[in-house]
C-alpha cells in the first residue's frame, strides 16, 4: 500500500542562458533539476531566492513555491500507484518531467517515495485522480 | 459440478467446462443466429476466433462461450432471433436473400427518403450481437502502465519458449487471452506446455498475465492489454507475437450448418470435455494435428464414416475405424435443415454422399498474424511459432458458401460486388463488410484475399503457392468493450484558483470557462453589476495568463511578437496588445507592461495562457534570443477591485501610494495590500476605476477576505462572469473567439490603432501589408436593437439581414442596465461597396450600427 | 497510440506530451506577395518533412524534427 500526502515544498527557479545555468552554484542538500536548457529548478532550497538580477548575464532567481503543489506517494506500492497515473518511466532515484493525469508534472523519486509536483491550479484535479485511479493501492 | 442458467432453464456443468461445452453436453446445437439472414449457427472454431458462439453472459453481450469458463449461476442468452434463437421467425430473411443483396441498405431504402428511418429501426432490432442493457453501469477499469524489455503475446509453446529465452536478457511480460494450456487436450503437447510454463513462472524477471487480450500494436511501441476490469498499457522495447494460428475456414455450400466444425473444436469437446460432438462423422484431414483430432474423435466413440485426407498424410492415418478413406478428397457440399444431415465428398472426380451429423475440418492453419501486421516496417516486432507460418494457397478458394460468418457474406455476394466494380480485397471489404465483424478477419480474411486474387486478371484461382495480398490489419484484434476503450480517458481537467473554496462557500454558481472552474454569479448578477458600476466589487481573475519576460533579449522578443510599439513604454506603464498569427489574424490579446529594463510583465486571456507561452518561446527560439519566459499563471493569483470606490477601498488596506500618479491609468506598480505583496495593474475592461491585484497564490484567500471585509463600508459584493458579460459589452470590448472570426484582422475589428505598421517587423506584418490593398469586406460593429425580443440575450447568434440577404451575425447581445437599451456586437459584410447601417435581425428586430463604447465613451470613469 | 517525438532536451516522448507547431517555415518572406506562399502553401509532403514540436508537458522547449509522414519514422532516431 501507499500513502498519499499533499505537501508544499519550497521551489526556486533559475532562469538564464545555458552557460549561466551550467555555472549556477547549487547549494548543498537541494535537488537540482535542469528542466530546460535555460531553466534550473531547485526543490527544498529555502533562502536561495534572495537575489533577483533582472538583466545582464546573471540568471534570474526566484522563489516560485506558490506555483507548485507536491502530491507525495510513499510506501511499498508507491511505484505501482504511479504506474496507474502516467506512462512515464520513472528513474530508480532521480527525477523526470512529463505528463501525469494530464498535468505537466515534475516527478522526484527516492526509494519508495514518489513526489509529483504539479501546477497549483491542477493540484485538486491531480489529487482526485490519484484517489480514484490508484484507489486499490492507497491507504484510505 | 455446478449449474448455469441458459435462457431460463438450468444446465449443469463439469469441472473445466467452458460455457459452450456445457451447452453442447446439454444438447444445444444452435449457438446463435447469423447477423443478416438469421441462419442457424453451431459451435465452429472452438478457439475464440469465429462469431458463432457469441452469447450474452450475465448481461454482457458478445462473449466467446467456447473459451469462457463456466461459473456457478451464470445467466446465458443467445442474441438475435425472434422470439428466440431456437425458433426464429426472422429466418424468413434467408429466403429473401435475392432482394437483400450485398449493400442493400445503400440501395433499397434510398427513396422515398422517409422510409430509411423506419427501415433503420426494423433493421436495428433484427440484427446485432445482443443488447447492452441501458441500466448497466460501467464497471471501473484499473489502468496501469508497464515498461518491459520484451512483451510476448500468446503463452503457447512458441510464446513460452520465447519468453524463457528473452528472460535471460531482461524483463519480460507474457500475456495470454486465456489460462495457459486451458484449451489443450491432455497429451504430449499439454505436457510440454505445462513444463515450459513451470520454467517460465520460476524466472524472477518474467511476469505472466493470464486473461489479457492484446488489442493492437501502436507506435511507440505501445500494446494495450484488456483484462477483466483492468487495462494494462505495455510499453515494451520489443514485441514477440506468438498468437499461433487459426484453423482454416472451409468455404463450400452448407459450410455454416450446425454440425460443421473445425478440428480443434471437435477434438476439444471430445478430448478435454468428454462430450461426443456427434454420432456419425466425416473428417477432412489436411494438417498433422488433424490426425490427432481424428484419434480424439474415435476414442470418444464417434463413428467416422469417411475421411478425406491429403496425399501427404494418407500414410499416417490409423489403419482401422476411420471408415472410407478418400485420398486427396474435398468437400463438395454439406446438406441439412436445422443441422447437418449429409456431406458430399469429391472422389475420383465424382461426388459421393455420406450421411452424417458431424463434419470435422482440419484444412490448414492460417497464422494469427494480425497483431504483427499492425507494426510499422522496422519496428522490433517478431512473429514466432505458428503465427510466423506462411499463408499459402492451395488454389482452393471455394466456389460457393459463406465466406464471412460474422457479416453473413457469401461467395455469391462477393461475386456480385465484383461485378459492380469492387475489384480488390480492400474495397470488397468496405463494400461487403467482409472481415469487419467480431472475428476481424480471423476466419474470412484469407478467404477474401483468395477470392480477390483468384478473380484478378480473370483467373479462376490464384497462382498456387503465392500469398494473396491481405487487407490492412488494424486494432482491435478482438472484440473490445466500451469500458476498455474509455479506461483511463478523462477529458475534463478543471483548473481551480486559490479562491475556489471561498466561492463555493459564498454560494457561487461555478461552471467551466477556458479550462477553469469559475463563478458565473453569486446569485444576483444584476446586483453584482450594480456594485461595479455604483460602488465597488471584487472578481477572481486569477485565471489570467501571467508572464514575466526577462533577459538580454526580452526587449526584442516582445517588440517582434506584438504588433504595437513597445520601445516607448516607460517602466510602470502598460499597453493593450494583440497577438497576430502569421496570416495577420488576431489570435489573442493581453496587457503588456514594462516593469524595468529588460523585465516585462504580460497578462493574457485565461484560455490563451498556454498558447501565449508557446508562442513566446517559439519566437525566442527561432530568433535565437537570450530571453526567458517565466509563466506565473500558477504562481500568482489575481483579484480585480473595480468600481468608483476601488481606490478608497485599497487606501484602507495599504500604506503605499495608489493615486493616479503612483498607479496611473495604463500603468502598474508593486504595492503591499493587507500585508500581501501585490502587483497592482490598472485595467479598463469593465469601464470603471479598476486595479487588478496580482499576488502570490497562497496569499489569495487572505487578501480576498480582507478586501471583502473592508468593502462592507460600500456594500461590496463580488461579481462573476455573468455580470462581466454586460460590463464589458457596455464598453464595446470584444471577447476574442465569441465576438470574432478566425480570420479577423485588426482592421476588421476596428483595432488598427493597436498596430504600428512603421515597425520594421512583427509577426503577421507582411500579411497585413499584403491585405492592406484589398477592399474592406467585413467588420465588427456595435449594434443597438429596437423591436427585439423581451430577452435581449436571445438575439445572440441571429443573422443580420439587408433586403432579404444575410450579411452578418449578432455575436453578443444584452439589455444594457446603464443605458436601458438593447445593445450588442456583431459583424457585417459590405453591401454595394459600403457597410450597411440599418439591418434586420433574424427574428425581425431592427439593428442599427452605432459607435462603441456604448457606456462612458470618453472613458472618464475608467481613468478615475 | 503514441508516435514518439525526440525532444531535444527530454529525449523521446509520446507525441501526446507535445503541441504540434506545423511544418517548419521561414519567419519572413522576401516580400509581402511571397509571404502568401510562405503562409498558405505548405508543402504537406508525403515523405520526409521538417516540422516543429513544442514539449508542452515537459521542458517547454521547441524541437525541429524531420519525420516521414508515411511511416512516422523520425530522422536520426
Amino acid at each position: 500500500m501507499a500513502e498519499l500526502r499533499v505537501e508544499h515544498p519550497s521551489v526556486v527557479v533559475v532562469l538564464g542562458s545555458r552557460e549561466a545555468c551550467d555555472a549556477f552554484d547549487v547549494p548543498d542538500g537541494t535537488t537540482p533539476m535542469r528542466i530546460a536548457p535555460g531553466e534550473l529548478m531547485l526543490v527544498d532550497a529555502p533562502g536561495v531566492a534572495e537575489v533577483r538580477v533582472p538583466t545582464g548575464s546573471a540568471p534570474w532567481v526566484e522563489d516560485v513555491s506558490d506555483a507548485w503543489v507536491a502530491l507525495v506517494l510513499e510506501g511499498v506500492d508507491a511505484l505501482d500507484a504511479f504506474a496507474r497515473l502516467s506512462e512515464l518511466e520513472l528513474p530508480v532515484d532521480g527525477w523526470i518531467q512529463g505528463e501525469v493525469v494530464r498535468a505537466a508534472a515534475k516527478v522526484l523519486v527516492a526509494g519508495d517515495r514518489v513526489a509529483i509536483l504539479v501546477p497549483a491550479m491542477l493540484a485538486t484535479h491531480v489529487e482526485d485522480r490519484i484517489r480514484t485511479d490508484a484507489a486499490e493501492v492507497l491507504d484510505s | 459440478m455446478g449449474t448455469i442458467e441458459f435462457e431460463g432453464r438450468p444446465v449443469s456443468f463439469e469441472q473445466g467446462d467452458t460455457i459452450a461445452s456445457a451447452l453442447y453436453r446439454a444438447g444445444v446445437r444452435t449457438f446463435s443466429r447469423s447477423l443478416k439472414y438469421h441462419r442457424r449457427r453451431g459451435l465452429y472454431c472452438g478457439t475464440g476466433d469465429c462469431p458463432n458462439c457469441l452469447m450474452t453472459v450475465d448481461e454482457r453481450p458478445a462473449v466467446h462461450t467456447c473459451t469462457a469458463p463456466c461459473a456457478e449461476g451464470m445467466r446465458i442468452e443467445r442474441p438475435g432471433g425472434f422470439p428466440n434463437a431456437e425458433r426464429d421467425l426472422l429466418h424468413v430473411t434467408d429466403s429473401l436473400h435475392r432482394v437483400m443483396p450485398v449493400g442493400f441498405y445503400y440501395k433499397t431504402f434510398v427513396r422515398p427518403r422517409f422510409a430509411w428511418p423506419i427501415a433503420e429501426r426494423v433493421i436495428r432490432r433484427a440484427t446485432g450481437l445482443g443488447a447492452l442493457p441501458p441500466t448497466t453501469a460501467a464497471t471501473r477499469q484499473v489502468v496501469r502502465h508497464e515498461h518491459v524489455g520484451t512483451l510476448v503475446v500468446g503463452a503457447g509453446i512458441a510464446g513460452l519458449d520465447a519468453a524463457r529465452d528473452a528472460g535471460a536478457g531482461g524483463t519480460v511480460l507474457v500475456c495470454d487471452e486465456g489460462r495457459i494450456g486451458h484449451a489443450i487436450a491432455p497429451g504430449t503437447t499439454a505436457d510440454r506446455l505445462a513444463e515450459l510454463a513451470a520454467d517460465v513462472r520460476s524466472l524472477e524477471n518474467v511476469a505472466v498475465l493470464e486473461g489479457f487480450t492484446a488489442l493492437g500494436i501502436y507506435e511507440g511501441l505501445h500494446v494495450p492489454l484488456a483484462g477483466d476490469g483492468e487495462l494494462v498499457h505495455v510499453h515494451p522495447s520489443r514485441v514477440i507475437v506468438a498468437t499461433g494460428a487459426v484453423e482454416e475456414h472451409g468455404v463450400f455450400p452448407g459450410n455454416d450448418l450446425p454440425g460443421v466444425m473445425l478440428g480443434r473444436a471437435a477434438a476439444g469437446l471430445a478430448g478435454i470435455h468428454g462430450v461426443r460432438p456427434g454420432e456419425r462423422a466425416v473428417v477432412v484431414v489436411r494438417t498433422g494435428e488433424g490426425i490427432d483430432h481424428l484419434r480424439a474423435l474415435t476414442a470418444a466413440g464417434v463413428e467416422v464414416v469417411a475421411v478425406a485426407v491429403s496425399t501427404a498424410l494418407a500414410s499416417r492415418l490409423p489403419s482401422d475405424g476411420v471408415g472410407e478413406i478418400v485420398v486427396d478428397g474435398d468437400v463438395l457440399e454439406a446438406r441439412g435443415g436445422s443441422s447437418l444431415r449429409s456431406v458430399a465428398l469429391r472422389r475420383d472426380g465424382r461426388g459421393k454422399r455420406f450421411d452424417c451429423d458431424l463434419l470435422v475440418l482440419s484444412l490448414g492453419l492460417s497464422p494469427r498474424d494480425g497483431l504483427a501486421r499492425m507494426a510499422l516496417p522496422g519496428e522490433p516486432v517478431t512473429l514466432v511459432g505458428d503465427a510466423a507460418g506462411e499463408t499459402r494457397h492451395d488454389g482452393r478458394c471455394g466456389h460457393d458458401g459463406t465466406v464471412c460468418l460474422c457479416e453473413d457474406v457469401s461467395i455469391h455476394d462477393l461475386e456480385q460486388a465484383w461485378d459492380e466494380g469492387f475489384r480488390n480485397a480492400e474495397i470488397l471489404k468496405r463494400y461487403t463488410t467482409t472481415t469487419m465483424g467480431p472475428c476481424q478477419g480471423a476466419m474470412c480474411g484469407r478467404a477474401l484475399a483468395c477470392f480477390a486474387a483468384s478473380h484478378a486478371d480473370g483467373r479462376s484461382h490464384p497462382p498456387e503457392g503465392t500469398d494473396a495480398p491481405r487487407t490492412t490489419a488494424r486494432p482491435p484484434t478482438r472484440p473490445v468493450t466500451l469500458e476498455s476503450l474509455a479506461a483511463g480517458v478523462h477529458e475534463i481537467v478543471d483548473k481551480r484558483t486559490s479562491l475556489h473554496e471561498l466561492h463555493v462557500s459564498a454560494g457561487a454558481q461555478l461552471d467551466r470557462s477556458g479550462g477553469w472552474l469559475r463563478p458565473f454569479s453569486y446569485g444576483d448578477w444584476r446586483g453584482e453589476y450594480r456594485a461595479v458600476r455604483e460602488r465597488v466589487s471584487v472578481m477572481d481573475v486569477g485565471t489570467l495568463g501571467k508572464f514575466t519576460i526577462a533577459g538580454p533579449g526580452a526587449d526584442e522578443l516582445v517588440d517582434r511578437l506584438f504588433p504595437c510599439r513597445t520601445d516607448d513604454l516607460e517602466p510602470g506603464r502598460n499597453r493593450y496588445v494583440l497577438t497576430l498569427d502569421e496570416a495577420g489574424y488576431v489570435m489573442d490579446d493581453g496587457l503588456l507592461g514594462r516593469a524595468d529594463e529588460g523585465d516585462w510583465y504580460l497578462t493574457s486571456t485565461s484560455g490563451g495562457a498556454g498558447r501565449m507561452d508557446a508562442r513566446l518561446r517559439n519566437l525566442a527560439d527561432r530568433l535565437e534570443l537570450d530571453a526567458h519566459v517565466l509563466d506565473r499563471t500558477a504562481q500568482w493569483g489575481a483579484i480585480n477591485v473595480a468600481g468608483p470606490y476601488a481606490r478608497d477601498l485599497l487606501e484602507r488596506l495599504t500604506d503605499d501610494p495608489i493615486g493616479a500618479e503612483a498607479v496611473p491609468s495604463r500603468g502598474f506598480a508593486d504595492v503591499t495590500v493587507a500585508g500581501v505583496p501585490c502587483r497592482a495593474v490598472r485595467t479598463g475592461f469593465v469601464g470603471e476605476l479598476a486595479f487588478e491585484l496580482h499576488h502570490p497564490r497562497r496569499r489569495g484567500p487572505g487578501l480576498w477576505r480582507e478586501l471583502v471585509d473592508a468593502g462592507r463600508e460600500w456594500d461590496l459584493r463580488p461579481h462573476g462572469l455573468d455580470a462581466l458579460e454586460l460590463l464589458r459589452l457596455e464598453k464595446g470590448h470584444v471577447y476574442l473567439g465569441q465576438d470574432t472570426m478566425p480570420d479577423d484582422t485588426p482592421a476588421k475589428l476596428r483595432m488598427s490603432w493597436a498596430v504600428d505598421m512603421s515597425k520594421p517587423w512583427f509577426v503577421g506584418k507582411q500579411a497585413l501589408e499584403r491585405m492592406s490593398s484589398l477592399p474592406p469586406s467585413r467588420r465588427q460593429v456595435g449594434l443597438e436593437f429596437s423591436g427585439g425580443p423581451a430577452d435581449t440575450a436571445a438575439l445572440r447568434g441571429e443573422p443580420l439581414i439587408v433586403r432579404g440577404t444575410v450579411v452578418g451575425r449578432i455575436t453578443s447581445a444584452e439589455r444594457s442596465i446603464a443605458l436601458d437599451r438593447a445593445i450588442g456586437l456583431g459583424w457585417v459584410r459590405t453591401v454595394d461597396g459600403g457597410f450597411p447601417e440599418r439591418l434586420e435581425t433574424g427574428s425581425g428586430a431592427t439593428a442599427r450600427v452605432v459607435p462603441t463604447p456604448f457606456y462612458d465613451p470618453k472613458g472618464g470613469r475608467m481613468r478615475g | 497510440m503514441a508516435i514518439e517525438i525526440p525532444c531535444s532536451w527530454c529525449g523521446p516522448r509520446p507525441f501526446t506530451e507535445f503541441s504540434f507547431g506545423g511544418e517548419w517555415r521561414e519567419l519572413e518572406a522576401p516580400d509581402p506577395e511571397a509571404d502568401f506562399a510562405r503562409v498558405y502553401l505548405p508543402e504537406n509532403r508525403e515523405g520526409w518533412q521538417r516540422e516543429r514540436w513544442f514539449h508542452a508537458m515537459g521542458c517547454r522547449t521547441w524541437t525541429t524534427v524531420t519525420r516521414d509522414t508515411r511511416t512516422n519514422a523520425i530522422e536520426g532516431s
